[in-house]
């Protein structure tokens, strides 16, 4: 453990009376964007399943769920944060502690980031990173340690940050996946996150244990599947209720996310079949990728996407923060602790679309999922969304749109960055651009 | 048939009135605080000039960055496609189209039917747009119609930065000291803005024929440096900055014979 | 007459009846779509034992313990009688059902093969363990190359995966470790590569051998000595590979074993001190079948890696031109696979190229055709079985339900 009067290696000391200033502000008015965004996405659904009441609660960051660790925590069990979906969730789940994906979409925590990182840099870091200093996000301050995969230069600098607060675990991950020496070296950072889980816990993660945490993420990935694929027909659910619902996994209970986003896949269903569309069936179906939307301040560019004029429809989306996060299930042959490391490790290293790797014909396997989602779900249209400072999404886009162009599906490149001041030039770019798809859908 | 279509710029509102397909009348105010007030008085400006009265307009079609405070209107259209419209109906070869206006600049790719494909904007900043070349008019001191012939006067060629107005300002100014003649730095201003513009278009993909379109096609300066930068003769229409009330005229008359 | 048709029309019915009920009962019962195919395999498996074992089944019983007991009876041989020649061997299947044990239905290539390009017909008509043989080697060679390259073609190492019994035991060791909760290892790509490279040094090892050894009765002239009829080599060196095979001890031991053979006939059938040669077991088979039942044990399908017969069988699928005109093969979709990896590990012979070729047909020579890879590949449509073009069988998201197909 850390000695506290060790100096910080980055961040510096903040009165704490400006901590709570701070903190009171932001807070107030993430509560207040959280019920807005909510409203919203209530507002444009014609038909909106009842059963996502459930997410729209859990969507609150200081709300239940909170509470609910806070108690797990009294009760001794231990919370592990990750920063990214590489992050082996079947481990922690394994040993007994809670998993919580912690970045950060707060717009203004990132304006506090910029006391540490220059402006250039992702706002996702910064925002992490101002968050942490004002002590913001409630799941970040209820983990015990960090795991930190180092997947872009922003996340690898964001741990060693963080490290000034909590205990991180790095893994490093090899930017080519698809060799033999690839795959037993993220193995070996496995294991090695796993000797550490262990210790951190005191539990064993025995292949018991983890068959079961398999088992559970199994499920989950199941009705998630499922989820995305009643998508694929004629809108009965709205792209950004699709994307809540993926989004809340990342902090909730995975076994009653599992049941509740069941029951929804059921209501959606019966919608299905009674034609209760959340918006007409002929709305030009858009897909969005890129750099992850992070709840709850980061929802304008679906937000814009759903309710401008033409509006469109999110039916699928390419981002880690949502669609990527669990559509991969771990396939294990045999049920050994062997085979199951296996499994997991190629579930995170392998099965991964993520921009940051390359090989020979660069980063394949992204452009052919994105081809398969393009024509399995009916795109019309996709939006590239780029937060200014994500330099892997921002540089394979000529690539994307170089392939998509082929199929002549139009797609539009969308930067931003982490403010609220830009939603009007925004606006004007995405309904010029779903204007162009209705023009297309008629046509 | 009678429609109209009413463009709310950021600098300017232009109403333009066409009836059964040919263009009967322009207006134009400036935007000012109340663009809702400026679309009435561009609106009644071309009422006026075409002798009508608001009554015989059968759809008004809005466009613009303004476009959803625009008066009377009872449709909207986004700018490149009004563009794309507008174009292809005065120049029906054209399928790349270039708007530069005062704050923003778009490059828009169209089909046979002025039916838009593909379109990029400029990033959030006015460098590749007509600010830009007011805010260089302000620091070099001459009026902003002098630009344009004036940079036509430079025997070679400098170079200032534009990503951004303000280190494009601070660009200029070491010219300044450096002692290089007013033209030549006009020139290296409109070189500088066509060079952005023009990497827009490539990012698109240069199909002839190119037209270029918005308020500052108006200008000689920067409409030769993009003719330099792309190597190509380039289509302007004899109204550039109406071109967007146009389109949105064009599309209102179409939207009536859809109904 | 009559009633025999009856009778073999009847056990035919009963007998596919009871295949198809019990493929039936897999596909009902086995819920988990990750075993479903496997479950299949290892039912159809255990099936054909018996179907390539008839003989035992269905007599006749009782037959002199005398060499014949080596030869299946004529009746339940399958296509004993093909263009006009008589085989009184049967056809061959391209799997290891090995010649040498009494009651098989059909019998292994790899030993009609090297037997036929060894002349019996040389040594008088009728020749070869009482048993008539109606024309030469080289006209039943051809044939029964014929039969294995239209059957190569059809199913290919269909064989391999899912008929042959030598790859049922292999896969019933991969149950026994797995009962113990051990986790197998894997060869090295390289070792791998290498051991799939080292099948057709040993076709062709055995092949020369067969024709060495025969120089007397081939080309008249000996090339090795004691190859003249009744001398060593040509008593016991009918079918070099057989000494070493490790099926032809597995199936000895297990018929003599359950009393289908008599021990004292075979084990007084050998040569040497310690089995040196023998007509029915060697020492070398019994020490190779051992190593191989150890190696299975720590490495799925250890044999299969090097086996000549599946090397044989994709020679004629899964290399040129063959492999254009082959039926069964395996499908990739490109723009599906997310390299996850999946394929790869589940692979029982560590066939890669399902996971590094970029898509198309995938069908690879080390494949044996089991759809393990099929099975658990979590995409839906990405891998596909393709019959003559046609999809008989494609990946799915295993994690859903399964729905009645």
């Amino acid at each position: 453990m850390k000695n506290k009067n060790e100096t910080k290696k980055y961040v510096p000391e903040i009165p704490q009376k400006e901590i709570e200033e701070l903190r009171n502000s932001i807070k107030t008015t993430s509560q207040k964007i959280i019920a807005e965004n909510i409203e919203r996405m209530k507002k444009t659904s014609k038909n909106r399943a009842k059963t996502m009441q459930y997410f729209d609660e859990n969507a609150n960051f200081f709300g239940q769920r909170e509470k609910e660790i806070q108690a797990a925590k009294a009760s001794g069990k231990k919370v592990i944060g990750y920063m990214c979906m590489f992050a082996p969730i079947e481990l922690i789940l394994a040993a007994d502690a809670i998993p919580v994906r912690v970045n950060s979409g707060w717009y203004d925590a990132s304006k506090l980031g910029d006391r540490i990182v220059p402006v250039e840099v992702c706002p996702i870091i910064r925002s992490t990173i101002g968050a942490k200093m004002i002590g913001l996000s409630p799941y970040l301050e209820l983990s015990d340690a960090l795991i930190s995969v180092l997947t872009c230069d922003g996340m690898t600098k964001l741990s060693e940050i963080l490290s000034d607060y909590k205990p991180v675990w790095t893994m490093p991950i090899p930017r080519v996946k698809d060799s033999a020496h690839a795959t037993r070296f993220w193995r070996e950072e496995l294991l090695a996150t796993k000797a550490q889980i262990e210790a951190l816990t005191g539990n064993k993660i025995t292949g018991k244990r983890l068959r079961s945490a398999i088992e559970l993420t199994q499920r989950a990935t199941k009705a998630f599947r499922r989820l995305q694929d009643i998508r694929k027909g004629a809108p009965v659910i709205m792209g950004r209720d699709a994307m809540l619902v993926n989004q809340t996994y990342m902090w909730d209970d995975i076994k009653r996310w599992t049941e509740k986003t069941e029951a929804l896949c059921d209501e959606l269903e019966k919608m299905a079949q009674q034609k209760m569309w959340a918006c007409p069936p002929d709305t030009p179906r858009v897909m969005i990728t890129g750099t992850p939307m992070i709840w709850p301040d980061n929802w304008k560019a679906p937000t814009l996407i759903e309710e401008a004029t033409p509006q469109g429809v999110l039916v699928a989306d390419e981002l880690c923060s949502s669609e990527r996060l669990l559509y991969d299930p771990v396939g294990v042959d045999e049920w050994t602790m062997d085979d199951m490391l296996n499994a997991i490790s190629e579930r995170y290293l392998m099965a991964s679309t993520c921009p940051c790797f390359t090989s020979e014909d660069g980063n394949e396997d992204r452009i052919n999922w994105l081809l398969t989602k393009v024509k399995d779900w009916k795109i019309n249209g996709v939006i590239y969304y780029v937060v200014r400072g994500c330099m892997l999404y921002a540089m394979e886009y000529t690539r994307v749109k170089r392939v998509l162009d082929r199929l002549n599906i139009p797609v539009y490149y969308l930067d931003t960055e982490y403010t609220r001041e830009d939603v009007g030039q925004m606006k004007t770019r995405v309904e010029a651009f779903l204007e162009m798809l209705s023009a297309r859908v008629d046509i | 048939m009678i429609t109209a279509g009413i463009d709310v710029g950021t600098q300017s509102v232009k109403a333009v009135i066409v009836k059964d397909n040919v263009v009967i009348s322009r207006g134009r105010a400036f935007s000012g605080f109340d663009p809702a007030k400026a679309g009435e008085l561009a609106v009644a400006e071309a009422l006026e000039k075409a002798k009508l009265s608001l009554a015989d307009l059968k759809h008004v079609t809005a466009t613009g960055s303004g476009m959803d405070m625009a008066p009377y209107a009872n449709s909207t259209i986004s700018m490149m496609g009004a563009d794309a419209k507008a174009v292809v109906y005065i120049f029906p070869k054209a399928r790349t189209i270039i708007d530069v206006g005062a704050e923003e600049a778009r490059a828009v790719k169209c089909d046979e039917k002025g039916i838009m494909i593909d379109f990029v904007v400029n990033e959030r900043c006015a460098a590749g747009a007509g600010a830009f070349i007011e805010a260089m008019a302000r620091a070099l001191e001459v009026k902003l119609e002098e630009m344009g012939p004036l940079s036509l006067k430079a025997e070679r060629a400098s170079s200032i930065n534009a990503t951004c107005v303000i280190f494009g300002e601070s660009d200029v100014v070491s010219l300044i000291h450096r002692q290089e003649s007013k033209p030549e730095i006009a020139r290296a201003i409109f070189d500088a803005m066509a060079d952005r513009v023009s990497s827009m278009v490539y990012r698109l993909g240069l199909n002839p024929d190119v037209a270029l379109v918005g308020g500052v096609a108006k200008d000689i300066g920067f409409v030769s440096s993009l003719k330099r930068k792309l190597g190509i003769d380039i289509l302007i229409p004899d109204y550039p900055d109406f071109i967007g009330a146009l389109g949105a005229a064009l599309v209102a008359a179409s939207r009536v014979k859809e109904a | 007459m009559a009633m025999e048709i009856v009778g073999d029309v009847l056990r035919g019915i009963i007998i596919s009846g009871l295949l198809l009920a019990g493929i039936l009962v897999i596909l009902i019962w086995v819920k988990d779509k990750t075993a479903r195919i496997s479950t299949l395999r290892l039912f159809v498996q255990i099936a054909f034992v018996p179907l390539l074992f008839l003989g035992l089944l269905i007599g006749p019983f009782g037959m002199p313990q005398s060499p014949q007991v080596g030869n299946a009876p004529r009746e339940v041989l399958l296509g004993a009688d093909i263009l006009g020649h008589t085989f009184p061997d049967g056809i061959s299947l391209p799997v290891l059902a090995c010649w040498y044990p009494s009651g098989r239905t059909v019998t292994c290539p790899v030993w009609q093969m090297q037997a036929y390009i060894f002349p019996f017909w040389n040594a008088g008509p009728g020749f070869g363990w009482g048993t008539f043989y109606s024309s030469s080697g080289i006209e039943r060679l051809a044939i029964l190359m014929g039969i294995f390259i239209v059957m190569a073609l059809v199913l290919g190492r269909f064989f391999c995966g899912w008929i042959c019994p030598f790859g049922l035991y292999q896969d019933l060791m991969i149950r026994v470790r797995k009962l113990f909760k051990k986790a197998h290892l894997n060869f090295s790509d390289r070792t791998s590569a290498a051991l799939r490279q080292s099948r057709y040094i040993i076709i062709a090892i055995f092949l020369i051998l067969s024709v060495i050894l025969g120089s007397q009765a081939i080309f008249g002239a000996q090339l090795v000595p004691d190859t003249q009829p009744g001398e060593y080599f040509y008593s016991y060196f009918t079918a070099p590979f057989c000494q070493v095979c490790p099926m032809r001890s597995l199936c000895v031991l297990l018929e003599t074993g359950l009393g289908f053979m008599d021990a004292n006939f075979v084990f007084s059938n050998t040569h040497g001190a310690f089995y040196e040669v023998g007509y029915y077991v060697t020492s070398l088979n019994l020490i190779v079948l051992g190593v191989v039942t150890v190696v299975s044990l720590a490495y799925r399908r250890a044999w299969c890696r090097i086996c000549p017969l599946g090397g044989l069988t994709a020679l004629f699928s899964t290399f040129a031109p063959f492999k254009r005109v082959a039926l069964m093969r395996l499908h990739k979709d490109e723009e599906k696979c997310t390299k996850c990896g999946i394929c790869k590990r589940v692979c029982p012979t560590q066939v890669t190229e399902v996971y590094e070729e970029k898509g198309g047909d995938v069908t690879a020579s080390g494949c044996m055709l089991c759809f393990r890879c099929v099975e658990m590949c979590p995409y839906e449509d990405t891998l596909k079985v393709k019959m003559a073009g046609k999809t008989v069988l494609k990946s799915r998201n295993w994690l859903e339900p399964s729905e009645s197909e």
